[in-house]
C-alpha cells in the first residue's frame, strides 16, 4: 500500500517550511527514526534548491509517496517563460553532494513536460 | 587552493596506500586537500546563535574522522562519505548547543527536552529512536514532536530561513554564500581585497561571514535596515569576486 501526497506552493524562501514539515510528518507515519527524518527534512530542501535554481517566479509541485518503509519524493518547477530552474553551479554541485550523501537513490524524469528531480529514502534497517 | 569536494585531484592510490600504512604525512594531505567541503558544509549550516568558526570546527574535525575511518575498497567516494559524516556532526553539534528557536515557548521547551531523550533513548535502544517512541517518552504529541523538529532544526542557511530579499532568488544567496566561503578560504586573497573596501562594507562582510551574524543582525548592530545591509553584501561580494578572478 502507499499513500501519495502533493504539495504545490509558489517559489518563496519561507515557504520551504511546507517541504519539510510534510516530509518529516509522512517519514514519522512510516516509522523512520528520528536520524532519517533529519536527513530527509535536510534532503527535500536541497532538492527544491537544485530545481528553483535561479527562478524568482513560478511553483514547485512536490510529489511525496510513503510506501512500506520507503519515501520518494519528486519535485519540479513549473514556470512562465523564464530559465530551466537549474542552480548556478557551485550551489547545485553542493545540493547534489548532500543529497547523494544522505539519500539512497535519486535521479530526474520527465514529468508532464517538466524536469523533475527525485530522490527515494529507505528506513535504515536498525530503525526498524 | 578553495579544495573541491572530495578533492577529484586525490588519486585512489594515495587512499589505499595510508589505508595500508596510516602513514600521518599522508593523512595531513588528505585532510588539507578536502578541507574545503568541510568548511562549504559548515557554510551551508551556519545559523542564528552559531558562529561559522564554531561549525568550521567540528565540520573539520569530522573531516578528520571521515578520512580516518574511509575504505577505498568499498564502491562509494570519499566526498560522499565524508559528507554523510560531516553532516552527522554538525546534527549531533547542534543538538548539544541548541540554538535560537523562533517558536511558541511550549515547543522551545520540548525541543530542548528532546535533545537528552533523543540521546537517552538512542542509547538504550541502540538505534535512532521513532517519533512514536519520542513522543511516548516526553508525552507530547506526535504532530508535536514533528513541529518541535522542525522549529528547532532551524540548521539551514540564513538566507533561506530569512524573509527573502527582495529580487535575490534562491540560487542567488546560496551561490553568493558559496562564493563568499571559497574567498575567506582564499585568506592570502581576501585580505588585500578586503582592506580595499570601504570600512563599513569590510565590518558588514566579517560579521557575516566570519561572525556568522544574520543580515537581521548585523542590522540591528550596524544601526540600518536589513535590505541594506543585504545591498552593502552584494557590492562587496561582487568587488572581492572581481580582485578574486584577477588574481588566479
Amino acid at each position: 500500500m502507499s499513500d501519495v501526497v502533493e504539495l504545490t506552493f509558489p517559489v518563496r524562501s519561507d515557504l520551504l517550511v511546507l517541504a519539510r514539515l510534510t516530509a518529516a510528518a509522512l517519514a514519522s507515519r512510516a516509522d523512520f527514526g528520528i536520524e532519517d527524518i533529519e536527513d530527509l527534512r535536510l534532503v527535500v530542501e536541497e532538492l527544491c534548491l537544485s530545481v528553483v535554481g535561479n527562478e524568482t517566479n513560478g511553483t514547485i509541485h512536490l510529489q511525496y509517496t510513503r510506501e512500506d518503509g520507503l519515501i520518494t519524493v519528486g519535485c519540479s518547477l513549473s514556470r512562465e517563460g523564464g530559465s530551466d530552474g537549474r542552480a548556478d553551479g557551485e550551489a547545485n554541485d553542493m545540493s547534489l553532494r548532500i543529497i547523494e550523501a544522505l539519500v539512497d537513490e535519486y535521479g530526474e524524469n520527465m514529468v508532464a513536460d517538466r524536469r523533475q528531480a527525485w530522490i527515494r529514502k529507505r528506513r535504515s534497517k536498525v530503525a526498524s | 587552493m578553495s579544495g573541491d569536494a572530495g578533492n577529484p585531484h586525490t588519486p585512489h592510490e594515495l587512499w589505499v596506500k595510508f589505508a595500508a600504512t596510516r602513514d600521518p604525512s599522508l593523512r595531513d594531505q588528505l585532510v588539507t586537500e578536502n578541507l574545503g567541503l568541510a568548511r562549504r558544509l559548515a557554510h551551508r549550516f551556519a545559523h542564528r546563535g552559531q558562529s561559522y568558526d564554531d561549525l568550521a570546527q567540528v565540520a573539520s574535525m569530522a573531516l578528520i574522522k571521515a578520512v580516518d575511518r574511509y575504505d577505498p575498497e568499498r564502491n562509494v567516494k570519499f566526498s560522499t562519505f565524508a559528507t554523510g559524516t560531516i553532516i552527522g556532526e554538525l546534527k549531533r553539534h547542534f543538538r548539544d548547543r541548541g540554538w535560537s528557536v523562533r517558536a511558541p515557548r511550549r515547543i522551545q521547551e520540548l525541543y530542548l527536552e528532546l535533545g537528552t531523550t533523543i540521546e537517552s533513548l538512542g542509547h538504550g535502544l541502540g538505534r535512532s529512536p521513532k517519533v512514536s517512541e519520542l513522543a511516548k517518552a516526553t508525552g507530547a504529541s506526535e504532530e508535536a514532536i514533528v513541529e518541535a523538529i522542525e522549529a528547532g532544526q532551524g540548521y539551514r542557511s540564513a538566507s533561506l530561513d530569512a524573509p527573502g530579499v527582495a529580487g535575490a532568488t534562491l540560487g542567488d544567496s546560496l551561490a553568493a554564500e558559496d562564493v563568499a566561503v571559497t574567498l575567506i578560504d582564499e585568506r592570502s586573497v581576501l585580505e588585500p581585497a578586503l582592506a580595499s573596501l570601504p570600512d563599513r562594507n569590510r565590518v558588514i562582510m566579517k560579521l557575516r561571514f566570519i561572525d556568522g551574524l544574520t543580515q537581521s543582525e548585523i542590522a540591528s548592530q550596524v544601526g540600518i535596515s536589513q535590505m541594506h545591509v543585504s545591498r552593502l553584501l552584494a557590492t562587496s561580494l561582487a568587488q572581492l569576486r572581481q580582485a578574486f578572478t584577477a588574481d588566479l
